[in-house]
């Protein structure tokens, strides 16, 4: 069963969505649908690289905080994108998460949530009702002293977590701890997070290909967006001449050069020594930068090493089409021609894939295609040509070029016999936040308000009326 | 031009007084349009001409008539659904205006007064969720320890796990593939472990169909005991039926064919599509095929004269005759559609021959009230819905054997007409053997066993008579044979040269002898007698090759 547990967590039962006629797409803010009632939910979905935070029943989160934080020299916290990239001399960036979306430092986890709501949501609060002059003035002489109630964090507002698939106990009930006894919310559920952007594809079943910085819920497997960043390293260090990444914090000035040319640039110099997690926090964003403006999927036929009939692999093909240019920080660049297809090759196929010193090579099995199969072989028959027929494919990752378009002819190729339809947002911030987007959806449900675990349960049955509820 | 202007002209009096009055007040409001002349304006009369677009300028709102603003407010509520939690969410909601008198508070003097009441209002004031209503559970099968061990033990199952079973089954909402994926057997409890010392078999994993079934089963057995299977509604019998009839492997086997199905390969596939491409050609085509035949039909209708022209002597007649020609005409040019698109007009040919028959469009030329019924008899029968196998289980219908496909009988009709013959022939011989027998044609004492009596010896007669018939047959042809042997022996004379004596023989024979050979050599051997007929010029002489050549072949028959 263990196998199969990942992946069948997403038939998770969703009484409160299908008892209703739930229209999932469009979340109509208020009162218009008869569908949503707005309970000012918050919906938190943390993960390895983000947190996302924002009410129930909006579009997109209103709080996007970058999970790394910095600790500096006195033990003091910073976080938020606007901190953690300044090139100070003891900030130590870490980050709460493992790379597979499980919380491991618990206390800066709830630090760092906690910032990512008050940052932007509750701690700005509406002008008091009575001052603001929208209402009627005749209902001004009340008492201002209640408006200090809200010491709590979330006094007032349900939150829905959302957690991996592979998540423990010991963490589930953590986390409900954290919100009952620290933020002091009147109700909490847990959702998993591959239910949730089936939900934000708006699907009540689906087949969920997650390709972002935690890995891909489908089944659990290294590939997956920092993953893309290792095989990019391994390309840089292996490419002739030598790429040499550079963050941006360390350039002082750069000078044009030709492509392939070395670069001329001054390099910033600090007294103190910059901890190599800054740095390394920082080449990731050019890695990011990379992989939005340069990486590419091969989505013709077949694969990028396949030969046709003709002797002519498709490799020949792509290295007769125009390259990229990319200019690294330093003002280094080049043309990427082939490279850039080659590089998320082992996305799809292994063999493809670029060696990464200190990590085993990967598998066959840990290629999406085979993920793929393996998740349909664990569920039963009658559903498989129905979740082929619903891949909802979610995560930052998936929005390389053509990776939507590779997928579809990997899988109606795996399954000739079958329809298979691929859903895919279209718009980034839905790609990207699918999963909090289904969070919203069903925060906002007014049929999804029997099931939050309320304080009330949980002072009476503990922290393991989590385990019995959400499942 | 206004219309007041011509009237002018024409020196007519405004009609009415209160005419003008009222069209100067509708005309007031019309909007000046700039730049055109006045007179150009008035050309349009009533109706203003939308010449030049009407510019719509801002205007200010009048704020004095405007309602006050929206008021909303954040309301508590709760969700009975619940089960009796209290938890108290909070929405925006329209705030209710002014209500009249608050019901428990009492005395509603207003909003202003109310503030120390304020914060108990709520309290009693919460109300329902509107989604409370949604919250379905499926009905899953009870039963007590009682009815368990009388009606639903199991060899494979324990109740333990049965209980599991249609608790995840509530749980779950008879989600299958969630049951299945969450199924874990519980653990036998410790004091039955201990009665069964070392057989505690280790938890199985059960395959969905044995979850299923073992579901169904509990689930129909208990519906049954709630309510006996008669006294159920038409969809709780089904869903009884349904449930009953599960059978695990058969689903088994369908989800290996899907399974199957499911791995094709892409070759199979393509096949596959290509096929039912075909199919799909093929059946087209067929319809086109019987739409054409359709067609042919209709066109070479010979018109049935069944109605009466008695109807058409008077002139009042005549015209209506004139009418339906009419109408027939238009409704040929049509005709083809309209068979297409009549229901009872089935798709094959047997169907287009009956539609032949009672033809729609001839009859309603003949017949005075043709167009009328013509569908009535075509449609008639099939309007009569044919009760499935299910259905009349379920009301009860019952056939009988004795009843045929004609319809309830009077047992002593039997008696009248005893002789069921297919020809006049056999029933006189039959009745001329029971004159013989000197029995009654129709009997006198019909008790039960006489008329069995009765029976059995009508087939006896009707045995006999065929065996009398089959020994008439069987005598004839051993004459025949006889005859052929004698004549073959015959002939065997003649060959071994007793030619002249022979030809005595031959020229005595008559000549009506000598067709019987012939005949009878051509039943012998059939067509070869043609071929083995000599250029002879006598009669003799060529019936005597003839059956010489007829001798030497049977004989090579023989020898082979």
């Amino acid at each position: 069963m263990a196998a199969s547990q990942p992946l069948t967590s997403r038939l998770t039962y969703t009484a409160e969505a299908s008892s209703s006629s739930y229209s999932p797409r469009r979340i109509n803010i208020a009162n218009h649908c008869p569908t949503t009632d707005e309970v000012s939910a918050i919906i938190l979905d943390p993960g390895y690289s983000s947190v996302r935070a924002g009410f129930a029943g909006e579009d997109t989160p209103k709080s996007f905080v970058n999970s790394h934080y910095g600790v500096s020299d006195a033990g003091k916290f910073t976080f938020g994108d606007d901190a953690i990239h300044n090139p100070l001399a003891g900030l130590d960036i870490r980050n709460p998460m493992s790379k597979e979306g499980i919380v491991e430092d618990w206390d800066t986890a709830t630090q760092l949530w906690e910032y990512a709501i008050t940052s932007r949501l509750t701690s700005f609060k509406q002008s008091d009702p009575r001052i603001n002059g929208l209402n009627d003035p005749s209902e001004l002489a009340m008492d201002i002293e209640e408006v200090e109630e809200g010491e709590r964090t979330l006094g007032e507002h349900p939150l829905l977590m959302t957690e991996t698939a592979w998540n423990t106990t010991k963490n589930r009930e953590k986390a409900i701890e954290v919100a009952m006894e620290s933020w002091g919310c009147p109700a909490f559920w847990l959702a998993r997070n591959s239910v949730m952007a089936a939900f934000g594809g708006g699907k009540a079943t689906s087949l969920v290909i997650d390709v972002a910085p935690p890995p891909p819920h489908v089944q659990k497997s290294p590939i997956a967006g920092n993953w893309l960043s290792s095989q990019l390293r391994s390309l840089f260090s292996s490419t002739e001449p030598r790429v040499n990444l550079v963050p941006h914090f360390a350039i002082a000035s750069k000078t044009a050069v030709d492509a392939g040319v070395p670069a001329q640039a001054t390099y910033r110099k600090y007294e103190n020594k910059i901890p190599d997690s800054f740095r390394a926090l920082e080449e990731e964003r050019v890695l990011t930068e990379f992989k939005e403006s340069v990486v590419q999927v091969w989505n013709g036929m077949g694969r990028l090493n396949t030969v046709n009939a003709n002797g002519a692999s498709n490799t020949d093909y792509v290295k007769t089409l125009p390259g990229r240019t990319f200019e690294f920080p330093d003002g280094a660049n080049q043309m990427w021609g082939v490279e850039r297809m080659s590089v998320a090759e082992g996305l799809f196929d292994e063999r493809a894939a670029l060696p990464v010193p200190n990590e085993p090579a990967l598998t066959k099995a840990q290629t999406i295609p085979e993920m793929v199969r393996q998740s349909l072989a664990a569920v039963d028959i009658d559903l498989r040509p129905h979740l082929l027929g619903n891949v909802v494919v979610t995560g930052g990752t998936t929005l390389i070029n053509g990776f939507t378009d590779r997928l579809h002819n990997e899988l109606t190729a795996m399954y000739p016999g079958a329809r298979v339809k691929i859903q895919a947002a279209g718009l980034t911030a839905e790609r990207r936040f699918g999963s909090w987007i289904g969070g919203s959806i069903l925060g906002s449900l007014g049929t999804f308000h029997q099931m939050w675990i309320s304080r009330k349960e949980y002072e009476e049955f503990g922290v393991n009326v989590v385990e019995k509820r959400c499942k | 031009m206004a219309a007041h202007d011509v009237r002018d002209m024409l020196d007519l009096p405004d009609s009415g007084s209160s005419r003008p009055a009222k069209k100067q007040k509708l005309t007031a409001p019309r909007p000046v349009l700039k730049g055109l002349a006045r007179e150009v304006q008035n050309l349009s009369g009533d109706n203003p001409i939308a010449i030049v677009p009407e510019v719509s300028a801002f205007k200010k709102k009048r704020y004095g008539s405007r309602k006050p603003v929206a008021q909303w407010e954040q309301k508590p509520f709760r969700n009975s659904a619940r089960d009796g939690d209290p938890l108290v969410l909070k929405h925006w909601r329209r705030k209710a205006e002014r209500l009249p008198a608050p019901p428990v508070g009492g005395d509603g003097d207003g909003d202003v007064e109310m503030e120390g009441a304020v914060a108990s209002q709520p309290e009693e004031m919460v109300e329902d969720s509107t989604f409370a209503k949604y919250n379905v559970r499926v009905n899953v099968p009870e039963y007590t320890e009682d009815e368990y061990n009388a009606k639903l033990q199991n060899q494979d199952w324990t109740k333990l796990e049965t209980d599991h079973l249609v608790g995840l089954a509530y749980e779950y909402d008879l989600r299958w593939p969630v049951i299945w994926d969450r199924y874990e057997p519980p653990l036998p409890a410790p004091d039955a472990a201990d009665s069964l010392l070392g057989l505690v078999l280790p938890p199985r994993t059960r395959t969905m169909e044995e979850l299923k079934a073992r579901y169904y089963s509990v689930a129909a057995t208990m519906m049954a005991e709630r309510k006996p299977p008669i006294k159920m509604n038409s969809a709780e019998f089904n869903l009884h039926e349904v449930m009953s009839n599960f059978n695990p492997t058969i689903e088994t086997a369908r989800k290996k064919f899907a399974e199957a199905a499911f791995q094709r390969t892409k070759e199979e596939a393509r096949e596959e599509e290509s096929l039912l491409l075909e199919l799909k050609r093929i059946l087209a085509r067929s319809d086109k095929l019987n739409e054409e035949r359709r067609e042919l039909y209709a066109r070479l209708e010979a018109p049935p004269s069944t109605g009466n022209i008695g109807i058409y002597s008077s002139s009042q007649g005549l015209q209506q005759l004139l009418q339906q020609l009419m109408q027939a005409s238009k409704k040929r040019k049509s005709l083809l559609g309209n068979e297409g698109i009549s229901p009872a007009a089935g798709p094959s040919q047997q169907a287009s021959f009956e539609r032949r028959d009672s033809s729609s469009v001839r009859e309603s030329i003949s017949g005075p009230s043709g167009s009328n019924n013509k569908k009535g008899p075509t449609q008639g029968p099939s309007e009569r819905r044919q009760l499935t196998e299910e259905e009349e289980r379920i009301y009860g219908v019952s056939h009988h054997e004795r009843i045929g496909t004609s319809g309830a009988v009077f047992r002593h009709e039997r008696i009248s007409k005893p002789l069921i013959s297919k020809s006049s022939v056999q029933q006189t011989k039959i009745a001329n053997v029971l004159v013989e027998l000197d029995i009654p044609n129709r009997l006198i004492m019909p008790t039960v066993e006489v008329g069995e009596a009765y029976e059995s010896l009508l087939q006896s007669i009707n045995t006999l008579l065929d065996a009398r018939k089959m020994a008439d047959k069987l005598d004839g042809e051993i004459k025949l044979a006889r005859q052929q042997k004698e004549e073959r022996e015959k002939a065997a004379r003649l060959e071994r040269g007793e030619a002249i004596e022979g030809d005595e023989v031959g020229n005595n024979k008559t000549e009506k002898e000598k067709e019987r050979e012939k005949s009878v050599a051509r039943s012998v051997r059939g067509g070869s007698v043609a071929r083995s007929v000599r250029g002879g010029s006598q009669g003799h002489k060529r019936s005597a090759s003839v059956l010489s050549a007829a001798s030497d072949k049977s004989t090579k028959k023989q020898r082979r």
